[in-house]
């Protein structure tokens, strides 16, 4: 059992301060990233910022520091300019480009790393994988606060990009949606490139100390994704993935502590199991949407079948009765449940039963009427269709239907189709 | 010089991807306030036409005026309607935030879009029909719907000059009607509308005057001059073999055979 004094709670405040910061910075930019379709490109530069992180070591910059910044946005530019440029001129796609450029930019860094191991105060696995549990131990004082320098750095950076992200929002999400009506009204749209390019490799580093380089992709691309499945507008996407991205830190950063596990790794791990939750639980489009909706018409289906097959049977045709599989009697037990359908074996219909199941085998009718007339079918091919549809007809185009058949009594069958409205009897009249 | 009165001039365009030419040597004045066609077989080079009046694509010879001055000195007054699928419709923004987007050139950085542009955007969405799905996810439009977006968001711009891609591709007849009503309203207010078109029965219909084009300016004046069985058949019969070639060996650096 872990000693619980104040300092072991200071260190895990200021451990879970920095993962939450950082993680804010990784989603807002991710977020623009992920609707351009630039995932990917989050993995190439943050992976191609090692070689100037090492350089700007070297030069005398502190981890975290103003140099160091510098050192790895120069490397993002580069990477970038080199993409460019083996596109343009040595024929490369531009995934190919990037592919080439970054796994040599990050190579160079891990020989610079391994090469000058008693120069360079980096550790190569904290390069890869960070140490989030060590941030708290290297701290500078503001305001008598000893604040660790990760976190300041992450602070600066996040604050950085807010204010640049309010600046140039329209220019952002026009670039990011039309890039070429942009350039064509005039937009400055390669400066907007760039410049998120800059800011990605800000995020990178900020983060970089905490989570390493392949576990900051998850931050980038994850709270930004799942974001991307619950909302549809893109200001809140921005908000939604922030929200994301901070309570990943935080329940990762806990689950860690509890299983004695990486944390870096482990808030990965959350941050993939909220997109999960998203993927399932998304509105409309989420997996549990999307079963409920189909359930709920075929329940709809199974319920207006029940009455439709009841009012075929008051019509003559016994061969309609009894209910047989379990949904159908499900749909009984509702249906009388509802007041539809008398209880008891007999189970006629009700006067608000027969209501309903009217208007149904009026669709189907109408339909097979429609399709007749509009569709070169044979008479026993119109019930199927008509079965399907008649779920799905409302007053106003049954009423369009209904005109356009005007003259036609029946249905190509023969049967009567059933009126919109019954005539009201005198005593249903409401009196004023 | 004297400034002319033509919304839209190239004088000898000359456009290359890479090294190999694909627009040979145009030479065509688009007088103003018209509904003009650019018109011709796949391949043709029509967009490519439009993309380098618009800045799009570099120029690797001539020059290309628009109502009189180089672009960067009109830009404002020039909208653009680009093909539908050059964007993500998947994109999580509204029709209105996609409208807004004509505005934000004139309000110039910084400046948010305020009750004005709203109201403008409300306008242009009426124009084209979809004033009832203003606040729907872009992405559940159909595609005559969301090419009437883009039309919208156009005329947010309030431009003298308006250039559409292929505005008809993949859409309905309702929404093609209603778009060229539209155009023909800009035209009737006094403004130059260039549309790149596939379809010659609505040429006849809806153009005043056509640019017939195949990697070259086959012919160009009012439709009826224009549209002649002969400059048809010079335009889709035969491919012109040699400009390929030529293009193939210049982009190689070599020589034909």
């Amino acid at each position: 059992m872990i000693e619980i004094d104040t300092t072991h709670v200071w260190m895990h405040f200021w451990a879970i301060a920095t993962a939450a910061t950082v993680s804010a910075a990784c989603a807002l930019v991710g977020s623009f990233l992920v609707v351009r379709r630039l995932s990917l490109l989050g993995d190439a530069i943050s992976h191609a910022v090692l070689p100037g992180i090492v350089l700007a070591v070297l030069a005398g910059g502190r981890p975290g520091g103003a140099g160091v910044f510098l050192g790895a946005v120069v490397a993002a530019l580069v990477t970038v300019w080199l993409t460019n440029l083996l596109g343009t001129h040595a024929g490369l796609a531009e995934d190919a480009g990037a592919g080439v450029a970054f796994t040599t930019l990050f190579a160079i860094g891990v020989v610079l790393v391994s090469a000058l191991a008693s120069q360079v105060d980096i550790d190569p696995g904290c390069v890869l994988y960070g140490i989030l549990e060590l941030v708290p131990f290297d701290t500078v004082p503001i305001f008598g606060l000893e604040v660790p320098r990760a976190l300041l750095a992450a602070a600066t950076v996040l604050a950085v990009l807010v204010v640049a992200a309010a600046l140039c929002w329209k220019e952002l999400v026009f670039t990011a949606f039309d890039p070429a009506a942009a350039r064509a009204a005039g937009l400055p749209v390669g400066i907007v490139s760039a410049g998120l390019l800059v800011a990605t490799s800000l995020a990178t580093v900020a983060s970089f100390e905490a989570v390493g380089a392949i576990l900051v992709v998850a931050m980038l691309a994850v709270p930004a994704a799942a974001a991307e499945l619950l909302v549809r507008r893109f200001h809140l996407m921005l908000v939604v993935a922030v929200a994301l991205g901070i309570a990943g830190s935080i329940v990762g950063y806990l689950a860690a502590w509890h299983f004695n596990t990486n944390a870096a790794g482990m808030i990965a791990v959350v941050l993939g199991i909220e997109y999960l939750l998203a993927a399932l639980l998304a509105p409309g489009d989420g997996v549990v949407a999307r079963v409920v909706s189909r359930e709920s018409l075929r329940w709809r289906v199974a319920c207006e079948d029940r009455l439709a097959s009841l009012w075929r049977a008051e019509e003559g045709d016994a061969a309609a009765l009894a209910p047989r599989t379990l949904l159908d009697r499900l749909a009984q037990a509702r249906l009388v449940f509802g007041g539809r359908i008398v209880p008891g074996r007999a189970g006629g219909l009700t006067d608000i039963g027969r209501e309903e199941a009217r208007v149904i085998v009026r669709s189907h009718r109408l339909w097979e009427a429609w399709l007749g007339r509009h569709v070169a079918l044979p008479l026993d091919h119109l019930h199927p269709p008509a079965e399907w549809i008649e779920h799905h007809l409302g007053a106003e185009v049954r009423g369009r239907i209904a005109a356009d058949l005007e003259g036609d009594e029946g249905d190509p069958h023969g049967r009567d189709i059933p009126p919109e409205e019954f005539p009201r009897r005198a005593a249903d009249e409401p009196t004023r | 010089m004297s400034t002319t009165s033509a919304g839209l001039e190239f004088h000898d365009v000359t456009v290359a991807y890479g090294r190999r030419p694909v627009l040979w040597n145009v030479d065509l004045t688009v007088p103003g306030a018209c509904l003009f066609g650019i018109v011709g077989p796949n391949g043709a080079g029509k967009s490519t036409l439009l993309k380098a009046a618009l800045g799009l694509v570099p120029l690797a010879g001539g020059e290309v005026r628009i109502l009189g001055a180089p672009l960067e000195q009109v830009r404002a007054r020039v909208g653009y309607v680009p093909q539908r699928e050059s964007v993500d419709w998947d994109f999580p923004v509204s029709v209105t935030d996609v409208v807004l987007m004509g505005t934000y050139a004139r309000l110039g950085w910084l400046r948010r879009p305020g009750p004005r542009e709203r109201a403008l955007a409300a306008e242009c969405l009426d124009r084209v029909g979809l004033a009832d799905v203003a606040e729907r996810q872009i992405g559940r439009l159909s595609g005559g719907q969301q090419q009437r977006v883009f039309l919208a968001r156009a005329l947010a711009q309030q431009a003298d000059v308006y250039f559409l891609d292929e505005p008809m591709a993949g859409v309905d007849a309702r929404s093609q009607e209603r778009i060229f009503r539209v155009l023909s309203d800009l035209r009737a207010e006094g403004r130059l509308v260039v549309i790149v078109h596939h379809d010659l029965r609505s040429v006849a219909e809806w153009f005043d005057a056509v640019a017939l084009i195949d990697m070259r300016l086959v012919a160009t004046g009012p439709v009826a001059e224009v549209l002649t069985p002969e400059n048809l058949r010079r335009t889709y019969a035969g491919r012109l073999d040699v400009l390929d070639e030529i293009g193939r060996a210049v982009a190689e650096g070599g020589r034909t055979s």
